[in-house]
């Protein structure tokens, strides 16, 4: 890549070509505020948060979509800068809710931040138009207000270009613009798969997650990097605890995600405080006892499920147990099958939410140990 | 490579016809249904058997739409105006038979009433050059063969047989074509930066989005001549290296569209578009897409989304389309204009292009002539022309003898420019200078009855309404804007707005992502910027001059007049016969009831609703009928506060100064007015003449004021008499109003103006009205009679001069006057009645030298044309060297202004301007502390009904003043008299304006009787009940509860 050299604020930086005056400042530790923009997705220019102002070009330009040329001198702090994100702020405030006290995002705002860093009030265009949207998208997932919504279009974007389904679009003109989905319907009724990439990029509140309204400010909240464990891709996650409870996950920026994730990482959290959720192994009871296993009719009653009608039978009951015992248990069933059998009669089928390491250690027991080739993988069927 | 060169020659030998007949088809002339006259047309030439003679066309747009339908018939070039299918027989007859011209149908030129039936006479295509329209209205647009006759694709042919891109390129950048669309962009430079991207394929397309309010342009030249743009194309794509087109036209034009597509099939049929063009080996296709409407497609990125089917939304550049455009391949876009401008650079050569217009904005510019104004259609100018130019000689000027106010250039996105711009020649650079932008080619005209604040607004809620809203600024930034502007329509403004008005537009021009946020402020500003009084009286007075703002405007009629005197509400009461009480309503604003009667201008009937449906009301003079009536029974004003102590004194007994010192006095304060002269009344005594308004109901009025307890001393003169420091200090007075007129004649400073014979027309009116009033004084009457007499000037001080000279025996009577007879500042009435009455003018003229050894016997005269603009809009008068003529005269009267007489100023503290006016604050107060002053002394040269406006205003300044040491601008306010509508208006659907009686002309001379007779009692009823009650309409508006209807009791 060649070099380009730059002046911003009287200092003189080396760029990449190609980058923007925002990329370039960055990796150089000038801060230029933004809004619109996000790292992972195209450039927008929408928000005139990110102005500069640039010698010999005419008007400010947004950093986040302005290239870098040979010989750019850029200010990024300038009177005429400072005033126009100001008034971009202003602007932004003035038809956007001023409920931050009871705001999902407070603490964890661009728009707030930004504000206060430019000590914008929202009392500069008072008594201005204002929108008043209903918030009634009828999905279980994400909770839309549209009063929040600052039109920076991240949502569009993430689903455009990240999810690529195309869901989340920009309707109607000037001051009635505002975000759809589909034909202007609801996201139930779009392509949405309510992976919430849009969420994630969302910079205010205007999306959020319904699960998670009123369950804590981010700055309340515990965060818990982690891998999602619903499949091998190892999306990195983080999730948000108050006290013993996830009440919120977003993405981190991992390796395989990039702080995106799909429908389950990010909304699939409820069974890990749920009440129906395993936490020890169990074990049935004639196993634990060393019985033999019940016949197949017998079975069939004794698993009937409870509340059936049927008495079950005390025998098949689960009974808690400890990990080495249960383990030990799988241990001898496979052995004693193998020694019965012959090898033959394993096989081995691994998850879609194992991890590699994993599946490279299922096949080595499938092969090193039960000396069978039978091993396979979900994905494959 | 010769025999690719196209010749007429390859075509069948068509037939010749005597006379071909050319019908205007673009959507103008269509819309007044030109397709029936060309219908009606084709079946009489078929009828009466000429067939085989005449050849019909149906053309495009001949430019000259106010005039349509239109139709042109050649050889002769006679043009006929709004011609009607019933008109089609005498045309036949006539013109195509008998090879005369029908004088009705030809163009009426509007000032000298002239019939112009040749086209090339008439001053609306006189000062055009056309290139870009050259074959709009001549030739059929749907048939290639018309265009090829008239050199199409000639251009083309040369750069495929004889030119490299590379010399395309040379050609296209010394010719200086800068992009038509707006910006202005070197063209050639462009193509440069397009062919110099290494990436393929590449595109060329045409922006034919053109979404400004009035207009039309593009349109038209795709209608009326679509290879022009074609071929344009196809050259720009040679030299840039594309081989793909899109011309981007809004699906509004369908005319165009169906037009462009017919000339795309014929182009492909003659191998002028598609595989190996001209056998050059050069490919180019085109195709047509329609737009959805978004104006905003009109940028073009934005429009490139939209072809690409994304949402028609600008993106941030760079990078530029001539690197990555549409389909992120190098792409150029140019406006329709400057397309169909190129083949004629290539044919006749940069040079001939660059000679025409200004070095660095050369060639012609396109305009689409809409608003207010005579010529509406569209013309093409020579860059450099002056803004005037265009207005008043092929715009013929502004309707109905309005005063032109602004011009609205580069569309919802420009700037408006005021009369004082109407030099400034139309090129990019200048009227960007100027603070209004070049634009694609709209220009708005709007007259005195514009609102500047609700233009500006409508400009707004059209910017506002097509932004895309991807950019914050232009999103929000423009309905914040548009929100400060309406709140000031409403009078709910405050100067703060005018701070958010300036911090909204500068930001928003400064970081909006495309031109429609940048620009969008563009008419706000340049309106503040020239304007501003307007805005101000919007916020501060709460009052819409024009009468445009329905929240401050109840009526047109009460905002016209000066003082807002209530018509609807006397015009109510006289039309139930309560006189008395419609009076004290007209008393309220204007105490002069009885002389506004007879010599107001009427504002109000000028700006008369009903005027817009038949004639206005006869205001005045119902108004002089209602105040005679209570002749007889004398007015004591009422008071309206208690007694004070405090003093006032007012210098000068005229309408204002009168006024101030009643309105003092109704607020308790002990008031004394001086007057230099014997009699009290000011200009209404001593210049308006005894024909005009009587003494008697002058002097009835003045006594009202002293009824008031208002103490007037005449003969009293400031600086002989008095001193300002005798009214403070040994008087013992307050505060002074100054109201002391404008009575001194302004000189002509011409060789011999001093010689006996020349008297200054405010002297020669003061002399005879003292002596009329019965104030002579041992003063005697002007020896007038039987004298050759020349009047100076063309106001009303000019006009009163000779027609009162001629009543008093003058053996002729001239005005000589520097302009011509519309520029004039006097009433059209009273130049009427001077013309009836015998008064000879001499316009475009000015005396140079008064002859004569020591009386005068003449004056030589030299000839004016008209120059360029002034401050005021009206051409300045240039002498015409060596063009002189004499009158033999016994008597002149110079009257060419008047100015206040501040000889007496010095030392006082007072301060004047250059024009001899005094320098006021906003609280009309003088330099002076206590001195205030009002009336033709800080106006200048104005009515009485202006005076009085002045005096009410002065009065409250002065009691705001007196009681709390401050100044403020003042609001004179008055009750709203609701007054119900007691009878049907649907019955006065059909009633007209009654005549005036007038004295008869042959009993005027000699005589100094009113020659305005008034009218009747059950007129005046009848006339009353024609008004509209826009009053009541204003209380719905409002949503106010109209009055209750109360039997009526006469």
């Amino acid at each position: 890549m060649a070099v380009v050299n730059i002046t911003v604020n009287d200092q003189k930086i080396s760029a990449q070509m190609g980058q923007t005056i925002y990329q370039a400042a960055a990796a150089a530790g000038i801060d230029i505020p933004v809004l619109c923009h996000h790292p992972a997705l195209p450039p927008e220019g929408a928000c005139r948060v990110c102005l500069v102002e640039i010698d010999k070009v005419r008007n400010l330009q947004p950093a986040c979509t302005y290239p870098v040329t040979e010989g750019m001198v850029v200010h990024t702090a300038s009177t005429k800068v400072m005033e126009a994100r100001k008034f971009a702020l202003e602007l932004i405030i003035s038809d956007h809710p001023l409920d931050c006290m009871t705001c999902e995002a407070t603490g964890d705002c661009r728009l707030q931040d930004l504000a206060y860093a430019y000590g914008v009030k929202g009392t500069e265009f008072e008594g201005g138009r204002q929108h008043h949207y209903a918030i009634d998208d009828p999905n279980p997932f994400i909770q839309v207000d549209r009063n929040k919504c600052i039109l920076c279009r991240r949502c569009v974007r993430a689903c455009n270009y990240v999810n690529g389904v195309e869901a989340i679009s920009v309707v109607y003109r000037g001051f009635n613009a505002k975000i759809a989905f589909g034909a202007d319907s609801t996201m139930e009724d779009s392509p949405c798969e309510f992976c919430g990439s849009c969420v994630e990029v969302c910079p205010v509140a205007a999306l959020w997650p319904k699960m998670s309204v009123g369950k804590g400010r981010p700055y309340q909240t515990r965060q818990v990097e982690t891998v999602c464990s619903y499949c091998g891709v190892g999306c990195k996650l983080i999730l948000h605890v108050k006290g013993n409870e996830i009440v919120r996950v977003s993405g981190a920026d991992g390796a395989a995600n990039h702080g995106f994730t799909c429908v389950k990482g990010r909304f699939g959290y409820d069974y890990v405080n749920h009440t129906d959720r395993l936490t020890k192994p169990l074990v049935r009871r004639y196993l634990l006892e060393g019985k033999p296993k019940a016949h197949a009719a017998e079975t069939a009653h004794a698993l009937s499920l409870p509340g059936n009608g049927h008495t079950p039978d005390p025998d098949m009951e689960w009974v808690e147990t400890s990990w080495d015992q249960a383990l030990g248990l799988v241990a001898q069933k496979w052995v004693a099958t193998k020694q019965t059998h012959g090898r033959d009669a394993f096989a081995a089928l691994c998850s879609a939410r194992c991890t590699n390491e994993e599946n490279f250690l299922a096949a080595k027991l499938t092969r090193q140990l039960m000396e069978t080739h039978s091993v396979d993988h979900c994905a494959r069927l | 490579m010769d025999e690719v060169v196209l010749t007429n020659d390859s075509q069948p030998s068509e037939h010749r016809f005597r006379a071909d007949v050319l019908i205007c088809g673009g959507t103008g002339c269509h819309s007044s249904n030109s397709h029936e006259v060309l219908l009606a047309l084709e079946s009489e030439v078929a009828r009466r058997g000429l067939s085989d003679e005449v050849r019909v066309v149906h053309t495009g747009c001949r430019g000259f739409c106010s005039m349509g339908p239109v139709m042109m018939v050649y050889p002769e070039g006679i043009l006929y105006c709004q011609v009607q299918s019933s008109d089609v027989p005498e045309v036949v007859e006539e013109t195509l038979l008998k090879g005369r011209t029908v004088k009705r149908l030809a163009y009426q030129e509007p000032t000298q009433h002239q019939a112009l039936p040749l086209y090339h006479d008439i001053p609306f295509y006189g000062k055009q050059i056309r290139i870009a329209l050259r074959n709009c209205g001549l030739i059929d647009p749907e048939s290639i063969d018309e265009y090829i006759a008239r050199d199409g694709y000639a251009a083309l042919g040369k750069v495929l047989s004889s030119m490299t891109p590379e010399d395309v390129l040379r050609e296209m950048k010394d010719s200086g074509l800068r992009g038509r669309g707006g910006a202005g962009f070197l063209t050639g430079l462009k193509w440069e930066f397009a062919r110099r991207s290494q990436s393929f394929p590449k595109y060329v397309i045409c922006n034919a989005d053109e979404g400004d309010p009035g207009a039309f342009m593009d349109r038209s030249i795709l209608e009326g001549d679509p290879h022009s743009v074609m071929e344009g194309m196809t050259i720009a794509a040679y030299a840039i290296g594309a081989a793909e087109g899109y011309i981007y036209c809004r699906a509004e034009y369908p005319l165009a569209i169906a037009r462009l597509k017919t000339a795309i099939a014929q182009a492909h049929e003659y191998g002028l578009l598609g595989e190996n063009i001209l056998g050059s080996g050069f490919n180019f296709d085109l195709k047509v897409k329609e737009g959805a409407g978004a104006f905003v497609c009109g940028e073009e990125t934005a429009l490139m989304a939209s072809i690409e089917g994304k949402r028609g939304e600008p993106r941030p550049r760079p990078p530029f389309p001539a690197v990555a455009g549409l389909w992120a391949k190098p792409s150029n876009v140019n406006n329709v204009k400057s397309y169909a401008m190129s083949p004629q650079i290539i044919l006749k050569g940069a040079p001939w292009f660059k000679a025409i217009g200004p070095e660095k904005s050369p060639g012609t510019a396109i305009f689409a002539l809409t608003g207010k104004i005579n010529n509406t259609g569209l013309i093409e100018v020579p860059m450099g022309i002056p803004l005037g130019e265009i207005i008043f000689d092929v715009g013929g000027g502004i309707p109905k003898g309005k005063t032109f106010k602004a011009v609205q250039t580069g569309g919802p996105l420009g700037g408006c420019l005021p009369a004082a711009a109407l030099n400034t020649p139309v090129d990019f650079d200048a009227l960007t200078a100027a603070g209004a932008t070049m634009g694609s080619g709209g220009m708005i005209v709007v007259d005195e009855d514009t609102c500047m604040v609700e233009f500006a607004k409508y400009f707004l809620e059209f910017a506002t309404a097509e932004s895309c809203g991807k950019c914050v600024p232009c999103r929000i930034g423009g309905i914040r804007l548009l929100e400060t502007l309406t709140k000031i329509t409403e009078g709910k403004g405050t100067r703060d707005d005018l701070e958010v008005i300036k911090y909204i537009s500068k930001n928003m021009r400064e970081s909006a992502l495309c031109s429609l946020g940048q620009l969008t402020p563009g008419p706000v500003m340049s309106g503040l910027r020239f304007f501003e009084k307007e805005f101000i009286e919007h916020i501060d007075d709460k009052t819409c001059t024009a009468g445009q703002c329905k929240s401050l405007v109840r009526a047109k009629c009460i905002n016209a007049c000066p003082a807002g005197v209530e018509s609807p509400a006397y015009l109510a009461l006289v039309a139930q016969g309560r006189y008395a009480e419609g009076l004290e309503i007209h008393r309220q604003r204007n105490p002069f009831a009885l002389a506004c009667g007879r010599v107001c201008p009427a504002f109000c009937e000028q700006r008369c609703r009903r005027g817009e449906i038949d004639e206005p009301i006869s205001i005045r003079l119902v108004k002089r009928f209602m105040a005679d009536q209570e002749i007889e029974r004398p007015w004591t004003p009422a008071r309206i506060e208690g007694p004070k102590l405090a003093k006032v004194a007012v210098v000068g007994a005229g309408p204002a100064g009168l006024t101030a010192a009643l309105r003092l006095a109704q607020r308790g304060y002990r008031v004394t007015v001086l007057e230099k002269l014997p009699v009290a009344g000011g200009m209404m005594a001593v210049g308006i003449p005894e024909y005009r308004l009587p003494k008697g109901p002058l002097f009835a009025e003045i006594e009202n004021i002293e009824r008031a307890g208002v103490e007037i001393r005449c003969n009293q003169s400031l600086g002989d008499d008095f001193t300002m420091e005798d009214l403070f200090d040994r008087d013992g007075y307050r505060a002074v109003i100054l109201a002391i007129g404008a009575h001194k004649s302004r000189k002509l400073g011409i060789p011999g103006e001093e010689k006996a014979g020349v008297l200054h027309g405010t002297d020669f009116l003061r002399q005879v009205g003292l002596i009329n009033r019965g104030a002579a004084g041992g003063r005697r009457m002007p020896e007038v009679a039987g004298k050759r007499v020349a009047v100076v000037g063309g106001g009303n001080v000019a006009l009163d001069a000779a027609r009162t000279a001629w009543r008093m025996g003058a053996k002729e009577v001239h005005v000589i006057y520097r302009r011509q007879r519309e520029a004039m500042p006097a009433y059209a009435e009273e130049v009427k009645a001077a013309y009836d009455e015998g008064v000879q003018f001499h316009f475009l003229a000015n005396p140079v030298k008064v002859l004569g050894d020591d009386a005068v016997t003449g004056v030589l005269v030299q000839r004016q044309r008209l120059g360029e603009f002034d401050s005021g809009g009206r051409r300045r008068p240039i002498p015409v060297e060596g063009d002189e003529f004499t009158i033999d005269l016994d008597l002149i009267i110079p009257a060419i202004g008047q100015t206040t007489d501040t000889a007496w100023m010095k030392n006082t503290g007072i301060e004047a301007s250059r024009a001899s006016t005094f320098v006021v604050n906003e609280a009309l107060g003088t330099s002076r502390p206590g001195v205030f002053a009002a009336g033709d002394a800080v106006s200048g040269p104005a009515t009485v009904v202006e005076a009085v406006a002045q005096g009410n205003l002065v009065a409250v300044a002065v009691d705001h003043w007196l009681k709390t040491g401050e100044y403020a601008r003042p609001r004179y306010e008055t009750p709203r008299p609701d007054i119900a509508q007691l009878y049907d208006l649907d019955a006065y659907a059909n009633a007209q304006r009654p005549h005036v009686p007038e004295l008869e002309l042959v009993v005027r001379q000699g005589t100094f009787r009113e020659v305005e007779l008034g009218f009747d009692e059950h007129t005046v009823r009848e006339e009353a009940k024609r008004c509209l009650r826009c009053d009541l309409e204003w209380l719905d508006y409002m949503k106010i509860a109209r009055p209750q209807a109360v039997t009526e009791e006469a």
